[in-house]
């Protein structure tokens, strides 16, 4: 009896030594069977005690049961802190290093002009103008006599021509579209022309034989001055934001009466941005319509915008010729 | 074109404003001033006198008239001239104008006993200030002249010209002329000149010959102030590639009324100058006398056009202050127009004066009243951004290449800038070749694509291409696979590729190594190896047809609720069979519940047999309704084999 119960606390003794020596799951393992498993000591007493009379059957049982139950809640911890243990070195060994860079994902980009192009065209699309094509191997009629610019007259000096063989010559603008739709469809309407467009001339940063540009035209009965200057500012501070500030400064266009250039302003200065006016009544006659000289007939506005020039300086770009050169160091930053 | 301040100031008896406010107020009413600087005592303005009012503006008198009406100053008229009586110019002169449509005015002048030399201080600056050098007092009052009222003028010695006469005629095939600078240029009928009865002695309305110039012996002058028919001068001037000052001025319209008033101011001053005496009166062609022209004005179109009232009382100061006239207090206004306004002829004309000097900065900005019409969908437009997006997506950069290049096509340039812009691109690729080129040394893997329009004889056509370095055939044809599922185009297929391509250049394609892509019988394009050195792949479609193909709509399809069963399956063929063919039999065969044949491996090789390739699929068998028995899906695969073994040259492998 003594000897029974002395036995069972040299066993819990023992037992919580060897938990504190064990290293690992399966030291735990082999202490738990040793301890607690079906050929144990403890075991052994338990089973023993069918034995015994009641008295020490109750007091021996007890005893032993309570040893079972610590004994188990001794190596659930340990077992606990073990793994807690284990997780903790396989993490460490997980360790990777988060500064490294990241792996470069391959993407495509679009154009910057194409970017341009859309932006434009969701500001004014947002007023109402319908996006209109047309081709970019002209007729002189449609290029520059339809525009009032007759031949031999200096004013086509302004607009050095490419010539082809096949008798027909690279627009110089996008106004043709204009012409051509006019001649289709009846006002009112608002149509903007985006398109490449070409002039003969040596290439440096800021001129280009070919490059992009959109004009714009609404044709109604009561267009003015006061409404071009509205729209054409709402363009500007949509596209390059609420400071922007632009003027309208006196030009000549044989297409339109009266002609504006528009400028923004940067710094101390002004920047040309637009050509612009009201549509020559000769314009309007040579595409079917009846120009508004007495009530009644149509008047509108025309603009064209520099879609290159809006690019390099939305991006800061000082070279013209980038948007040409297919550089792909210059292309994958957009 | 530089004006001297200086001399704009003494057209006005109050002070002009401060150069660069004067600058300001130009750039916002009439022409942009891009430079000031100064010179001596004197400060020069570089004015970007708009084209259309060269006529009156390449002179300081006409500036300064711009200056009157928009800094609001009194603009002071010239004094008159006195001449001495007696002299006549027709005593010493003829004037004969063959063409008068080429030569609407010619006025002369002589003057008698000058003395010819160096021009006082005062002239030698004025003339300094705008670019001239000074060379003698006759020739520098003549560019003076011109430089302050805008009349070319010329100065001939008298007793130097033959038979006294002066003859503005074509000149004659043959016929040779030296310039004051000696430049021999040969002449023909289409060049107007100035003649004596021998030979020509000027290029009229561009440059003064050789022979009666003025010198340092002439005694007797005769001044030339003429007009000239606009495009004859102009064609002159491209024709003998001679651009003069006067070149510039004739060809863009000069007030036949000029001629007179030139004329005098330069004969008094040459009078002062060198001391001679000017024939009271000039000899005058003049026929066909040009008078102001009127033009009515309704106020309300004004209105209506510049989206702002401005009060009549402001409109005619503005008329006034730029030297025209209204006439009578009705309505519509009648409004007399100068004659050296040349660009003045209709309403709107008007109205644009009275807009910029009123000031385009005082009208407000007031958003048009239109009806809420939504933009039309441009399908050109949108099907484009479509494909941009897709490539991009697909990890193609965009390029914007020139519509030029050197190689040989039929849209020819007539004028190229150089070589490479001799013709008209009729294909993307070989512009994206190029690019390729360019940016191999600093990229390995290059995947670019171009929408653009291409050229043949009088047509022009949108295409879309892409090129890749570093990718294979199959890599480009997902990519061609993805584009047209995207853009809702199905029935796509790929065919042999037959020779003479279209749109590419013939003999870039590997024809064993390209395809035709087809929808339907629809051919809309190209995909293959391009022949070379280095690997390159590369896709050419037609814009215009997969436009038409494309399709916005889609439907979803429902996801089965039931199991799908995936069964592989390897067949050995021989090397030359199209995997089409096989897929073919497979979807066949297999009918509806093999909703999915994927081919996941191609071997060839050791263990597949000489001759021989080995395909891999995976087959997934599933339906909408209910989940497949093992003994249906074991059916159909096995229905597959069979047909497949149908062929004798496959072999299923088991």
């Amino acid at each position: 009896m003594a000897k029974t119960r002395f036995s069972l606390k040299t066993l819990k003794n023992k037992a919580e030594k060897q938990l504190l020596q064990a290293k690992d799951l399966k030291d735990l393992d082999a202490i738990f069977k040793k301890y607690l498993g079906d050929e144990s000591e403890l075991a052994g007493v338990l089973r023993s005690l069918k034995n015994l009379s009641k008295a020490k059957k109750t007091k021996l049982g007890k005893e032993a049961n309570e040893l079972k139950n610590f004994l188990k809640i001794k190596f659930s911890e340990a077992a606990s802190a073990l793994k807690e243990k284990v997780q903790k070195e396989l993490e460490a060994k997980e360790w990777i290093d988060i500064t490294a860079p990241g792996k470069k994902t391959v993407l495509g980009h679009l154009h910057p002009l194409t970017i341009v192009s859309r932006k434009v065209e969701e500001i004014l699309g947002g007023m109402g103008f319908s996006v209109i094509e047309g081709p970019e191997m002209e007729t002189e009629w449609y290029n520059f006599d339809a525009l009032n610019i007759p031949k031999d007259h200096p004013a086509r000096d302004l607009w050095d021509t490419f010539y082809l063989k096949n008798g027909l010559l690279l627009r110089t603008h996008t106004s043709p579209v204009q012409i051509r739709y006019m001649e289709k469809n009846q006002p009112p309407f608002r149509i903007i022309a985006p398109g490449k467009v070409f002039r003969h001339e040596a290439t440096d940063s800021s001129h280009e034989a070919n490059f992009y540009q959109i004009e714009g035209l609404m044709i109604g009965k009561d267009v003015s001055v006061a409404n071009f200057k509205a729209i054409i500012q709402e363009f500007f501070q949509k596209f390059f934001g609420k400071s922007a500030e632009i003027r309208l400064r006196p030009s000549y266009f044989p297409f339109v009466e009266p002609g504006f250039e528009v400028d923004m302003k940067r710094g101390d200065g002004w920047l040309e941005m637009a050509g612009a006016g009201m549509v020559h009544p000769n314009v309007l006659k040579n595409a079917g319509l009846i120009p508004s000289l007495k009530g009644g007939g149509w008047q509108g506005l025309a603009f064209g915008v520099g879609l290159d020039r809006l690019a390099m300086m939305k991006y800061k770009i000082d070279d013209i010729r980038l948007f040409y050169s297919g550089d792909l160091r210059f292309l994958n930053q957009f | 074109m530089v004006f001297s301040y200086n001399w704009l100031q003494s057209f006005f008896t109050r002070k002009l404003p401060k150069p660069d406010k004067l600058a300001e107020l130009l750039t916002l009413h009439s022409f942009e001033v891009s430079e000031i600087k100064k010179v001596k005592s004197d400060y020069v303005l570089d004015i970007d006198v708009l084209p259309n009012r060269a006529g009156d503006c390449f002179s300081h008198i006409g500036v300064a008239r711009e200056i009157a009406a928009v800094a609001d100053l009194i603009f002071r008229g010239q004094t008159s001239h006195k001449f001495a009586r007696g002299l006549t110019s027709t005593d010493f002169v003829s004037v004969e104008v063959k063409n008068s449509a080429a030569c609407p005015r010619y006025t002369a002048r002589v003057i008698t006993d000058v003395k010819v030399g160096p021009s006082p201080k005062w002239l030698e600056d004025r003339l300094e200030a705008c670019g001239l050098n000074s060379i003698n007092n006759i020739v520098d009052v003549a560019n003076y002249v011109m430089l302050e009222i805008g009349q070319p003028l010329h100065a001939f010695d008298l007793e130097k010209l033959e038979g006294k006469k002066i003859i503005v005629r074509s000149a004659k095939e043959g016929e040779k002329i030296t310039t004051l600078d000696n430049q021999v240029f040969n002449l023909n009928p289409k060049i107007l000149v100035i003649a004596d009865a021998a030979k020509p002695i000027a290029i009229a309305g561009i440059k003064g010959g050789k022979g009666p110039e003025i010198d340092e012996k002439t005694k007797t002058v005769v001044l030339e102030a003429a007009n000239f028919n606009p495009a004859i001068i102009r064609k002159g001037s491209r024709e003998l590639g001679l651009k003069t000052d006067a070149s510039l001025r004739f060809e863009h319209g000069v007030d036949p009324n000029f001629t007179e008033f030139a004329i005098n101011k330069a004969a008094s001053l040459i009078q002062k100058v060198a001391q001679g005496n000017a024939a009271k009166d000039s000899v005058d062609f003049y026929t066909r006398k040009v008078y102001p022209q009127k033009i009515k004005l309704d106020l309300k179109y004004a209105e209506s056009l510049l989206g702002v009232k401005i009060p009549e009382r402001e409109i005619r100061s503005i008329f006034n202050r730029l030297g025209f006239k209204v006439i009578g207090a009705r309505h519509p206004l009648t409004v007399q127009v100068p004659t050296f306004r040349l660009d003045v002829s209709i309403p709107e004309d008007l109205v644009e004066e009275i807009g910029r000097i009123y000031g385009y900065d005082k009208i407000p900005s007031v958003f048009p009243m239109a009806s809420l019409v939504p933009p039309q969908k441009n399908d050109s437009v949108f099907w484009q951004n479509q494909i941009r997006d897709i490539l991009k997506e697909a990890g193609f950069t965009e390029v914007y290449n020139y519509s030029f290049q050197k190689e040989e096509n039929p849209v020819e340039v007539n004028n190229p800038t150089s070589q490479e812009f001799k013709y008209l691109r009729q294909n993307l690729i070989t512009n994206l070749l190029k690019n390729i080129e360019k940016n191999k040394k600093n990229f390995s893997q290059i995947s670019i694509f171009e929408i653009g329009k291409v050229f043949r004889e009088k047509t022009e056509k949108i295409m879309v291409s892409g090129i890749a370095a570093g990718q294979d055939f199959y890599q480009l044809k997902g990519v061609a696979d993805l584009l047209f599922e995207k853009l809702g185009i199905a029935g796509v297929w790929y065919d042999d590729f037959q020779a003479t391509p279209e749109d590419s250049p013939r003999s870039s394609w590997k024809t064993k190594r390209s395809a035709e892509i087809k929808v339907s019988n629809i051919e809309v394009g190209f995909l293959g190896e391009l022949k070379g050195e280095q690997k390159i792949v590369a896709f050419n479609l037609d814009f215009e047809k997969l436009k038409e193909l494309a399709q916005e709509d889609q439907a979803y399809k429902p996801i089965s609720k039931y199991p799908a069963a995936i069964r592989d399956l390897a067949v050995l063929v021989p090397t030359f069979t199209k995997v089409e063919e096989v897929l073919n039999v497979i979807e066949t065969a297999g009918g509806v519940l093999a909703v999915d044949v994927d081919l996941f491996d191609i071997y060839e090789g050791e263990g597949a047999g000489d001759g021989k390739k080995n395909l891999a699929f995976h087959i997934v068998y599933q339906a909408q309704d209910r989940t497949l028995t093992s003994i249906e899906v074991y059916q159909i695969h096995q229905n597959i084999i069979k047909t497949l073994e149908e062929n004798p040259t496959w072999q299923v492998r088991k």
